[in-house]
């Protein structure tokens, strides 16, 4: 598809556009006009074609409180655009690429870019990412010129954003804006987090705590890997059929265990325990089901949740001892400009099925309807259409 | 025929009466007494010790109250020994084989076994055992017949013992006894969580928290494996000089730290954490502080101290997210006794391992309560314990 472009004389200045802005913590976001500050160097100015909703959008617009909670912001970090203009320095990317913008950063300079190992990007402070990663300000104010904060240093619920150039990656296949969207968090988080981070070998039995989007892809990324058994765990009954189109083989439902715990379960069902587990909803306690699901003498357990609500992992020394592994990351463990392009290659080649993922469709305006689905459990992947843009031929 | 085998052709199939150092009551010094050592029965062999020396989990379950601990027992499961008898159905040893008892057990024929991906044989699962693996009874009672329990399957703190096939392992004679007994926990577990379970590279940067045998042990195998770096961390300031003798190029004495933690304190000297991080204690504090200063992205922390049973390790759940970490823990060092002890008493004999320097203070069995208090006053590494002398 092709994305038409007006001529652009808005280069070097503000943008006033519409932004689905989050005033307080848990109530639906109001769309209001905001202003768009142009790139500084290092900077990209995106037209948002299309965005989607992942629940940790979902778990830091609930937080009202704490270090990671800043209201007034523009959530979002799953989306797909258009380069507007760039700033100084900006030589990888042009007004008109197709591009992602990602929550995880990868400059391509520090030590843990250049190192194969791991993709914990160390250009830049850690920080909960309400303003741009080099200066911390903001490039959104709103009409009574108060900062609105960033997120992720993302915020694709606005129909223009300002990403630092590490958070960008050129798409340079052409695949459907709305399956280019899904790779820029949930499904690449959950595929790498099997294929690349874990390393699920053929055979294995796997076992994935919370079938939302990720939990799904992490399915997806088993069955590619020749898992030879994908256990999911949900609360929700109706996971398994959704599952089985994305390789879950068995099911297991919290509430139905009886007497025995889930872990005692999947111990059971898998003859000791499961070589790999995945936790990814974001809750302690699971995170130790998960640990306590895993196999002796070589199970791995993977976090990939957002805790929402802070608690900490506790798991018995005793246990670990016993051969076990504990490990967690961001984004699949991937580094986004290097590893997404193989993503985009294997959905052409019909290998890795990303339409599966979206089960609903609402435009900009409708975005409240994106979060009503998924906290009720309804969706996976609910696209969030700009206006004026549309999946067309 | 030598003059052993003739001594084990005479006592074979018969109860033997030996000296053993009986744990009776938690904490208490261990009492020199008479006991009968009962013939092994299917799938076992009595063997007569030579030598055995004193490892923390040791003194762990001496002075615990509650269960696992249970008394009176006969402790002691690092030691060297020779076959006196075996079981009928016992092919693969014979009387006169140099063997290891050793821990954790090995039956070398389950899915688990079989795999180079665990040591932990499903057939013979580890626990804290008091008795034997197969029929679940005593080969030992006192001279009052009341039985004595075992431990972890070894029991070496005793002239003989009976062991179960899968719990031995037939070693070259050629390693000296007092160099052999090491490896069948202490050396081994540290040595092989730094070269199987962490896999150290050539060039990474490791810190070891507690620097008792394990810790140095887990030092000598990261110089094995070609560290660069290998920073010790210990309360004792005297573990700086006896470190160096391991390997240690950088020494962090904890008390010393002033406001800073200890993982700050790491994190400073490695420019963001340490490639490699082993807490060889046993504390869940010094497991946190130990994962706080692994470098994120890549780092890895190895559990090997063990503590207290029931003891919980709690990570924030955010950096376990974040920072890209691995926690992994080992038994033995994530070694398989049967297939890596002959591997590393090759080391030894090529002088590619070193293990003299391990061995601080060697005493009779009669006192063997000495041994226990030098490792608690933190004076000695190992202390070799010999039953003839």
């Amino acid at each position: 598809m092709e994305v038409k472009f007006q001529a652009w004389d808005t280069a070097g200045k503000p943008i006033r556009c519409k932004a689905a802005m989050a005033r307080k913590a848990g109530e639906p976001l109001v769309m209001e006009e905001v202003e768009v500050a142009p790139p500084k160097a290092w900077e990209v100015r995106i037209k948002i074609l299309c965005t989607s909703l992942c629940h940790s959008d979902v778990t830091f617009w609930k937080t009202p409180a704490g270090p990671a909670s800043f209201f007034p912001r523009i959530f979002g970090h799953e989306a797909a655009g258009v380069v507007e203009s760039v700033g100084e320095n900006v030589e990888e990317v042009k007004g008109g690429d197709l591009v992602l913008p990602i929550f995880q950063r990868n400059c391509g300079e520090c030590r843990d870019c250049k190192s194969e190992k791991g993709n914990a990007c160390s250009k830049f402070p850690v920080q909960f990412y309400e303003g741009m990663p080099r200066d911390g300000t903001s490039r959104f104010t709103d009409m009574n010129g108060e900062i609105v904060h960033h997120f992720f240093g993302v915020s694709s619920f606005a129909e223009y954003t300002v990403v630092d150039i590490s958070q960008v990656v050129k798409m340079s296949l052409e695949i459907p804006i709305d399956k280019a969207c899904l790779l820029s968090c949930g499904v690449t988080t959950g595929v790498g987090a099997a294929c690349k981070f874990a390393q699920v070998e053929e055979g294995s039995v796997v076992a994935i705590f919370g079938l939302g989007a990720v939990g799904l892809a992490v399915a997806e990324g088993a069955r590619l890997c020749k898992a030879s058994r994908i256990i999911g765990v949900d609360l929700n009954p109706e996971k398994f059929e959704i599952g089985k189109k994305f390789g879950i083989t068995d099911f297991v439902n919290p509430t139905s265990c009886g007497e025995k715990s889930v872990s005692q379960v999947i111990q059971e069902m898998t003859d000791g325990g499961a070589d790999y587990c995945f936790e990814c909803i974001g809750l302690a306690s699971i995170m130790a089901d998960a640990f306590n699901s895993s196999r002796q003498g070589g199970g791995k357990t993977v976090v990939l949740g957002v805790e929402m609500h802070g608690s900490p992992l506790s798991i018995n020394a005793y246990e670990i001892l016993r051969g076990r592994t504990v490990m967690g990351c961001l984004f699949g463990g991937l580094k986004p400009k290097s590893d997404i392009s193989s993503f985009a290659k294997m959905y052409l080649d019909h290998e890795l099925n990303l339409d599966g993922f979206i089960t609903h469709e609402v435009s900009f305006k409708d975005i409240n309807q994106a979060f009503d689905l998924l906290l009720q459990g309804k969706s996976l992947r609910c696209i969030i259409w700009m206006d004026n843009i549309s999946n067309g031929k | 025929m030598n003059a052993e085998k003739v001594e084990f052709s005479r006592t074979a199939g018969k109860p033997i009466r030996c000296r053993a150092a009986v744990a009776r009551e938690a904490g208490e010094p261990l009492v020199i007494e008479e006991v009968i050592v009962a013939p092994p029965k299917s799938r076992e062999v009595r063997i007569k010790i030579i030598c055995t020396s004193l490892c923390f989990s040791d003194i762990t379950f001496w002075r615990l109250k509650v269960p696992p601990a249970c008394f009176p027992r006969i402790l002691g499961h690092e030691a060297v020994g020779v076959v006196e008898s075996v079981a009928e159905d016992v092919h693969e040893l014979a009387p006169g084989d140099t063997v290891l008892p050793i821990f954790l057990p090995d039956c070398a024929e389950c899915m688990d076994c079989q795999s180079n991906k665990s040591n932990l044989c499903s057939k013979f699962p580890f626990h804290v055992a008091s008795m034997m693996p197969r029929d679940g009874t005593s080969r030992f009672t006192d001279l009052k017949g009341e039985t004595l329990f075992h431990f972890i399957y070894t029991s070496s703190f005793s002239e003989y013992t009976v062991v179960d096939v899968a719990s031995v392992t037939k070693i070259d004679p050629a390693i000296p006894p007092n160099r052999a007994c090491l490896l069948s926990c202490g050396v081994s577990t540290g040595v092989g969580a730094a070269l199987r379970t962490a896999n150290v590279e050539s060039g990474s940067t490791v810190a070891i928290f507690g620097l008792g045998a394990i810790g140095l042990a887990v030092a000598e195998g990261a110089r094995i494996a070609g560290a660069k770096r290998i920073i010790g961390v210990d309360i004792n300031p005297d573990k700086r000089e006896i470190g160096k003798k391991f390997g240690l190029t950088d020494f962090v004495d904890s008390r010393s730290c002033g406001n800073k933690s200890i993982s700050q304190v790491i994190t400073d000297m490695t420019d963001g954490g340490a490639d490699y991080c082993f807490e060889c204690v046993g504390l869940a504090s010094l497991v946190h502080e130990a994962y706080a200063c692994c470098r994120k992205g890549w780092g890895k922390t190895v559990v090997v101290g063990v503590d207290k049973p029931g003891s919980q390790l709690t990570f924030n759940s955010y950096e376990v997210l974040h920072m890209g970490k691995t926690l992994v823990g080992s038994l033995y060092g994530g070694l398989k006794p049967k297939t890596d002890v002959p591997m590393l008493i090759k080391k030894y004999l090529d002088k590619e391992l070193e293990l003299d320097k391990f061995v601080t203070h060697e005493v009779n069995f009669e006192e063997i309560n000495r041994a226990f208090e030098l490792l608690l006053q933190g004076k000695s590494l190992r202390c070799v314990i010999w039953m003839d002398k």
